[in-house]
């Protein structure tokens, strides 16, 4: 094909397919075509279907968390355009950028709300493809590499939790990497190498951000990059029942990604957007108070909603299980997530009955224990009250002071 | 050339081993740029705390002084039968800062719900060891408004 002439891009004979003969349009998309190699993709694009059933609603979830994440970088540069990360000017940035910069209270909620709804996406995600079982053969990488990218956003949640540098963060940073101190024989390294000290300074601070800005997000397009990979060379997972129905996966129906597929992933997409949109104007992100190093922690230190199983299991173990010295609970509760973890990451190779289609009891029985436990131990850090309320009720006088004034119960 | 020590092979590790020597030169400062500067100070420490005796009194919503910066350690300063008593205000559990509650004469952590006595024994809850008590002694100043010089050994 040749290239466009000058006088073929005419406002008025922009007309889309008056005539059989290719116009200016057909001209200028060859010219790329040749170029850029784009036949490939458009092969891709034209062969690529979505299974129809059921359950095909969860297909939707994996193209929600791409936008998502999409937001979270266009929402997440522009506030890197104000935000300082220094111990003295963090907090002070983030509030000008709520308070001063136009639209930064938007943009600021945005990106928290939509980094939660996008933590809250990948978990069902996740807990669909196991439902589905779409991780069996050959798609274990697939599963893997989806197992990181969560891994990866948890500590994007962890990291952007620290950078406004309020009391909170600082207390939930202190306890969240004080917990990798309590792994065995490289806990004391990693919670140097995390915090970029003894404590939690500047020098963490510092680390937290270029982990969050530079890090992390090269670590998602890596892995986005291969996951996205994966998905298109072994094609979307059909369900074993469809299979059996139609015979082969190739004869279930299925429905041409574009346009029709990704007409309905973008109804999702708006619908997320106005839902965003509508929590960071009704329920604006708070920033809490700048954070003092020094001063006691406050009541209701609680972490982000996907840490607080964790979190909740950790402040009810006890001290010492069984009273043995060396047992501590808080190490004993890091091993038990550890596992839980790597459990979670070995599912396609512990369902030894993927490739034949044998049901997986077992399996299925720890995963419904899993996600009770992790319902169970999220709602109930939800609903507990800080414990700093229950002494108050009982004020006790004291005669420790020498000026001896009436102390009064904590509010 | 005997067939044991053949040229090609013994080239291959050469070009293989200096590949893996540069690498490791590379990292090496890396690694070394990663850990942590060294921490500020650590062995035997002695300051003026900076309260007084008389201020150290809870204010009017009932709170405790907020601990201060010991050696880069929150610590604690309470009053126990008019003496002052310092303690690091770390929590043994997963180093929160602990508060003294005046009100039931304890010190509790706001973060898992740890529970120590005035002595820094750990009475309930999840911390597996007792605080750590440092030496508070009254200073110089008027009597009821002396300085507190805290001090630990190395």
């Amino acid at each position: 094909m040749s290239p466009a002439k000058p006088e073929n891009f005419q406002p008025e004979r922009a007309q889309p397919e008056d005539t059989g003969k290719p116009g200016w349009k057909e001209a200028v998309k060859g010219f790329f075509f040749e170029r850029l190699g784009l036949d490939g993709v458009a092969a891709l694009a034209a062969h690529k279907r979505v299974p129809i059933h059921s359950r095909s609603l969860f297909y939707f979830l994996g193209g929600m968390a791409l936008f998502l994440f999409g937001i979270q970088v266009v929402t997440g540069i522009l506030l890197s355009l104000y935000y300082k990360p220094s111990p003295d000017q963090a907090f002070e940035s983030v509030r000008a950028i709520v308070t001063e910069v136009d639209f930064g209270w938007l943009f600021r909620s945005i990106h928290s709300w939509s980094a939660n709804l996008l933590i809250g996406v990948l978990f069902l995600h996740i807990l669909t493809t196991y439902i589905m079982r779409a991780y069996r053969r050959p798609r274990e990488f697939t599963w893997l590499t989806g197992m990181a990218l969560l891994g990866v956003f948890m500590t994007f949640g962890f990291s952007g939790y620290l950078l406004p540098w309020n009391q909170l963060a600082f207390f939930a940073t202190k306890v969240g990497t004080a917990i990798a101190n309590s792994v065995p024989v490289v806990g004391k390294y990693l919670l140097l190498m995390a915090r970029g000290g003894e404590e939690v300074t500047g020098d963490t601070l510092a680390r937290f951000y270029a982990l969050h800005v530079v890090i992390l997000p090269l670590s998602v397009l890596a892995l986005v990059g291969g996951h996205l990979f994966l998905v298109q060379k072994h094609e979307m997972s059909v369900p074993e029942d469809m299979i059996k129905k139609y015979g082969s996966a190739k004869k279930a129906p299925s429905m041409p990604f574009v346009p029709h597929f990704l007409l309905r992933d973008m109804v999702g997409w708006y619908l997320a957007l106005g839902v965003l949109a509508a929590l960071a104007a009704l329920f604006p992100w708070e920033l809490g108070q700048k954070a003092d190093p020094f001063s006691s922690a406050p009541p209701g230190i609680k972490p982000e909603w996907y840490f607080l199983f964790m979190f909740q299991a950790l402040k009810h173990l006890p001290g010492q299980l069984f009273g043995i010295e060396w047992l501590e609970g808080e190490v004993v509760g890091v091993l038990f997530f550890g596992l839980l973890g790597l459990m979670v990451l070995l599912v396609p190779f512990l369902d030894r009955g993927a490739a034949t289609g044998r049901p997986r009891r077992v399996l299925n029985f720890f995963a419904v224990l899993t996600v009770v436990f992790f319902l169970y131990m999220t709602a109930w850090g939800v609903l507990e009250k800080p414990a700093q309320e229950q002494p108050a009720k009982t004020p006790q006088t004291t005669a420790d002071s020498p000026e001896g004034p009436p102390v009064k119960g904590t509010p | 050339m005997s067939d044991s020590f053949p040229r090609r092979s013994w080239l291959a590790r050469c070009l293989g081993g200096g590949i893996a020597a540069t690498l490791a030169a590379l990292f090496y400062p890396v690694a070394k740029f990663l850990r942590p500067r060294a921490a500020t100070s650590s062995g035997a420490l002695e300051m003026v705390a900076p309260y007084r005796m008389d201020q150290l009194k809870p204010d009017a919503e009932g709170r405790w002084p907020s601990p201060f910066n010991f050696g880069g350690k929150p610590c604690l300063l309470i009053l126990v039968d008019g003496e002052p008593r310092a303690i690091n205000a770390v929590c043994t559990h997963v180093q929160c800062t602990v508060e003294y509650r005046a009100a039931t004469q304890d010190i509790f952590c706001n973060c898992h719900n740890g529970l120590y006595d005035i002595n820094g024994r750990n009475i309930a809850g999840p911390p597996p060891r007792p605080l750590e008590v440092y030496q508070a002694v009254k200073g110089s100043g008027k009597p009821g408004q002396e300085e507190i010089i805290v001090s630990r050994k190395a």
